[in-house]
């Protein structure tokens, strides 16, 4: 085998984690206090003050002075001493405790994730079972029971510290084991044991080295809690030995505040160093975004007011809009550039491309909904003449739902799982209808939408767990036409669905167009799924308007090659035997967006200029516009 | 395609997973009584048996006291004693073994008699029970209150100052030993006119009854402030991932599209959703919550279980430490259990597992 890759493959893994927890403060803290007390532990007899002077009865209890820096205990011992010493029988104790209980709970945990079915069963019992036992006092009684030695401090320490440990490398082997190495190796024939430790072991070490340092601190905070209450090894005094003999021995009543501050503080050093390290670890190999839809988003950009729309009938006018994402390590993702499209009365309009196009984005950032990282920089949202992207807070919620509401693509998701679905339909109407009467005429309302999506009323109180796929994105629909809006935009409402189900929903919503005059915008990757609603086409490509045309016109004229490769992706009907073909590749990635043309990496008609220019929009007609190079001749 | 709906009633299902839980209940319970039994004779320390290990008895003498704790009668069935390979007779009588006169006695509500206050540990245990739940109580409810606040807080104003002041202080709370806090709230405590410990202040029985309850509630304070800190700490830094996580969910961002308030949003989609794993985490927490009862009660002599766990360790008075370790252990399994029906309640997606 060649080992030197794997050398370096570690190496780099190191200095990747190394890097990463450099930039996290919490964690270099707590290493950094560690850091410490391990030198003051490992050189204590070297560090400790040593009084030859004899012990008399003026000693005990004396203030912090120049001999005692930190004063003197109930037996007129130097305090400073005791606790430089006491640091290494608290770290012993808690690192050879916190060692069985990762022993303990990673082979549990291991081979219970493993094996599964039986064995996991009564493994996962037994934990249960040890969690819900108080092991504070069971330690007590079995340290009372038998002799308090240093030895068996430890070994009850560890032996009641196992049940966390088990339970998460359980959940992170269960994770790993279905991984496809994984089932790989096990198809070639590998034995467990190859596999755990080959393939598991490697990627539930790092948690398990979480939980390394987690149990430490516990089983220091344990050890010194057992020492409080005298069962502590006499012959090895710790802190929390140092604690029960001032307790108890009168410093509360004599002021001799030192004595027991000083142990005290030792324990929090320890113990908050080891939570802080071992937070700061998890934080590095189980980076979590700390971002959420509560939190306020970035100020629009605001740009020229344009000229207000001329035409009555446009609802919506969507003129110029660019929406950046922005990191603080890197430059903005330009994630929508530029794209303009109108919305009239009734009217339905595709737009379509595939995943990560920005279309999402688009969509969010016309009711201001962007993640606390999007930010529009540029143009603007006309609804029925007013500026959306200058409204405040309270004026946009106005708008939200009342005026434009959303499908969300997934409606499990978008469904609140602990509310019934009725009740988050009356709310929608409570809060932007507050003259609606709020009792039985709100209930009839509720039955009437579902009705109207075809759920039966007796469903009106159940919860979307209890729902079908397609139900829930029925609920959905009904939900987005509570407050009868004027637009609704239907974000890949059937992505999930299976074809038939698919089918009901477009259907759905076309006569519901139909019949309550709704302007809808559909947003889907499939082209083929708009043909017979849409009114207009608008295909994005990599955040940019690719082309953008009635519908005949893309269907018959596209001049775009990006929508050309998507209509050869979707069968049709009068030319069976042609062949479909889909188109290789992915969408470039925000932060990495080609130089020239996004579409050029994939392009089968690039040429160089495609690769370092990026082509303007030509207008092909009154209705019809696209951005490619080629088209630069036909304008 | 949807599962059968019965609505209005209570569903068989989840009848049939709280049989299943008071089940597991009740067999961690006889687990304990179990471990509880055999703890207590198989450990070295018992005084009963380290009497009659003393040189200067006579075998009658012995005898006696074999017989006083019953120690003469087979542990159980074909087990003369605890060592596994000597078997004894077993034709004895099963119901005069002695685990099951512990179990008999137990169920009769028998813990023995204490060997220092000469008085049926029962009854001991009797009146400091409730000493406990009151402190553990009140403490619990303010950590909880406050430490959902606070997480709530941290959470919403996710990467602010706020949000980093709840998170630090919430490691430190974490951090810092019980025992230890509660001394130095004592020492800070006592020289700032509270009162140094116990329930109440002596003679004050004689006293009118609300006199008597503000003499309480000063004796509480202290113990409780120290509880609420210890555990306050947790549940806020829970609270606050908990509620990240529900706040980067979709029906949040739909419930933002429905045009709510951030307030309303809180309020109605994120605290119930968010306090769930709260719920399992108090749960767990009751066996830790008790270990802090322990440490509590000792700095500041309240006289609970925990204080009786302590002193019995002190006057190797066995029995106490025996009945008082089950009493907590079965107390604690009990809320546990508690605790269990309410998360199923809360969440209408848990049916029988």
């Amino acid at each position: 085998m060649n080992l030197t890759p794997i050398v370096n493959k570690t190496n780099s893994q190191v200095s990747v984690f190394w890097k990463s927890l450099r930039r996290n403060p919490m964690g270099l803290v707590g290493l950094a206090m560690l850091i410490a007390i391990l030198a003051v532990a490992v050189f204590a007899p070297l560090i400790a003050p040593v009084h030859t002077a004899e012990i008399t009865s003026k000693d005990i209890y004396n203030a912090p002075n120049s001999t005692h820096w930190l004063g003197t205990d109930d037996a007129g011992n130097d305090v400073l001493a005791n606790f430089i010493l006491g640091s290494r029988v608290s770290l012993i104790v808690g690192f050879f405790a916190a060692f069985i209980s990762i022993v303990i709970g990673g082979l549990i945990g291991i081979i219970a994730g493993f094996y599964g079915g039986r064995v996991e069963n009564t493994l996962m019992r037994i934990t249960d079972i040890m969690l819900v036992i108080p092991d504070l006092p069971l330690m007590v009684v079995i340290i009372a029971l038998t002799k308090p030695s240093l030895f068996n401090i430890i070994f009850v320490i560890g032996i009641f510290g196992w049940t966390t440990t088990a339970r998460v490398v359980r959940s992170q082997t269960l994770a790993v084991k279905s991984r496809k190495f994984v089932l790989r190796a096990r198809a070639i024939g590998a034995g467990n044991m190859h596999i755990i430790r080959h393939h598991i072991l490697p990627l539930v070490l790092p948690i398990l080295v979480v939980q390394a340092v987690l149990t430490v601190s516990s089983a220091i905070l344990n050890e010194s809690t057992l020492s409080f209450l005298g069962l502590g090894d006499p012959t090895a005094p710790s802190w929390g030995q140092m604690l029960n003999f001032a307790f108890s021995r009168g410093a509360m009543s004599t002021g001799a505040w030192w004595a027991l501050v000083v142990p005290g503080f030792g324990i929090v050093w320890v113990v908050l160093g080891l939570t802080l390290f071992g937070q700061g670890l998890e934080q590095v190999l189980n980076p979590r975004l700390d971002t959420h839809h509560l939190m306020p988003g970035r100020p629009v950009v605001q740009s020229e007011t344009a000229q207000l729309p001329s035409s009555e009938k446009i609802l919506l006018d969507v003129r110029n809009l660019s929406i950046n994402y922005i990191n603080d390590d890197k430059a903005p993702a330009r994630a929508v550039e530029n794209v303009s499209f109108t919305l009239k009365e009734g009217e339905l309009i595709g737009l379509v491309g595939e995943s990560g196009c920005g279309k999402t984005t688009l969509m969010l950032a016309l009711l201001r909904l962007l993640p606390a990282a999007g930010q529009i920089v540029n143009g603007k949202v006309f609804f029925n003449g007013k500026d959306l992207t200058a409204l405040n807070e309270d004026e946009i919620n106005a708008v939200r739902w009342k005026e434009i509401s959303i499908v969300f693509q997934g409606a499990m998701n978008a469904l609140n799982p602990v509310r019934t679905v009725g009740d988050q339909i009356a709310e929608a109407i409570i809060k932007h209808m507050p003259g609606f009467p709020h009792d039985l005429r709100l209930q009839e309302r509720v039955v009437e939408l579902l009705e109207l999506v075809g759920i039966a009323a007796d469903h009106k109180d159940h919860y979307p767990h209890q729902y079908s796929g397609g139900m829930r994105q029925r609920a959905m629909i009904a939900m987005a036409l509570a407050c009868n809006p004027q637009v609704i935009i239907a974000d890949e409402p059937t992505t999930a669905l299976d074809v038939m189900i698919q089918a009901q929903i477009l259907e759905l919503l076309d006569s519901l167009r139909k019949k309550l005059g709704l302007a809808i915008i559909f947003v889907t990757h499939d082209l083929g799924v708009v043909a017979e609603m849409c009114d207009h086409v608008l295909v994005m490509y990599g955040g940019v308007t690719a082309e953008y045309a009635d519908v005949d016109t893309i269907y018959n004229e596209a001049r775009h090659p990006y929508t050309q490769e998507l209509l050869k992706a979707f069968p049709d009907l009068t030319k069976p035997k042609k062949k479909l073909s889909s188109i290789p590749g992915y969408p470039p990635r925000l932060d990495a967006l080609p130089a020239g043309c996004r579409f050029a990496p994939r392009c089968p008609r690039v040429y160089a200029r495609c690769h370092t220019e990026q082509p303007i929009l030509y207008k092909l007609s009154d209705n019809h516009i696209a951005s490619c190079h080629l088209l630069e001749a036909s304008k | 395609m949807t599962p059968p709906l019965q609505h209005g009633t209570f569903p068989l299902q989840r009848w049939r997973m709280l049989l299943k839980r008071f089940g597991w209940a009740l067999f961690t319970i006889l687990f304990v009584v179990v471990l509880n039994f055999f703890l207590f004779r198989v450990l070295p320390g018992d005084p009963a048996r380290q009497g009659i290990r003393d040189p200067r008895l006579t075998p009658e003498t012995i005898q006696a006291i074999r017989v006083r704790f019953g120690l003469d009668k087979p542990i159980i069935n074909c087990f003369e004693s605890l060592n596994p390979v000597k078997v004894g007779s077993c034709g004895v009588n099963p119901l005069d073994t002695q685990f099951f006169i512990y179990v008999k006695n137990l169920l009769k509500g028998d813990l023995g008699q204490s060997f220092y206050y000469n008085r049926p540990v029962k009854d001991i245990l009797g009146e400091r029970l409730w000493n406990t739940i009151l402190l553990i109580g009140a403490g619990q409810i303010l950590a909880i209150l406050i430490g959902v606040v606070f997480g709530l807080f941290a959470a919403w104003k996710a990467r602010t100052a706020i949000d980093y002041a709840a998170l630090i202080s919430g490691l430190v709370a974490w951090s810092l030993p019980t025992f230890w806090l509660a001394i130095i709230l004592l020492f800070w405590g006592t020289n700032h006119g509270l009162p140094i410990g116990g329930k109440a202040t002596p003679g004050m029985s004689s006293y009118p009854f609300m006199q008597q309850m503000g003499d309480l509630l000063q004796h509480l304070f202290l113990p409780t402030l120290a509880y609420t800190i210890i555990y306050m700490g947790e549940y806020m830094l829970i609270m606050r991932s908990s509620l990240l996580d529900v706040l980067a969910e979709d029906y949040i961002l739909a419930a933002k599209a429905k045009g709510l308030s951030a307030f309303q949003i809180l309020k109605d989609h994120a605290l119930k959703n968010s306090m769930l794993p709260l719920v399992t985490l108090i749960a767990i927490n009751l066996g830790f919550t008790v270990g802090g009862a322990v440490q509590i009660e000792t700095v500041f002599s309240w006289p609970g279980l925990g204080g009786a766990i302590f002193e019995a360790v002190g006057r190797k008075d066995y029995p106490l430490l025996q009945g008082g370790f089950l009493l907590i252990a079965i107390s604690v399994i009990l809320a546990n259990f508690i605790a269990d029906l309410t998360y199923s309640y809360l969440d209408p997606r848990v049916q029988a597992d």
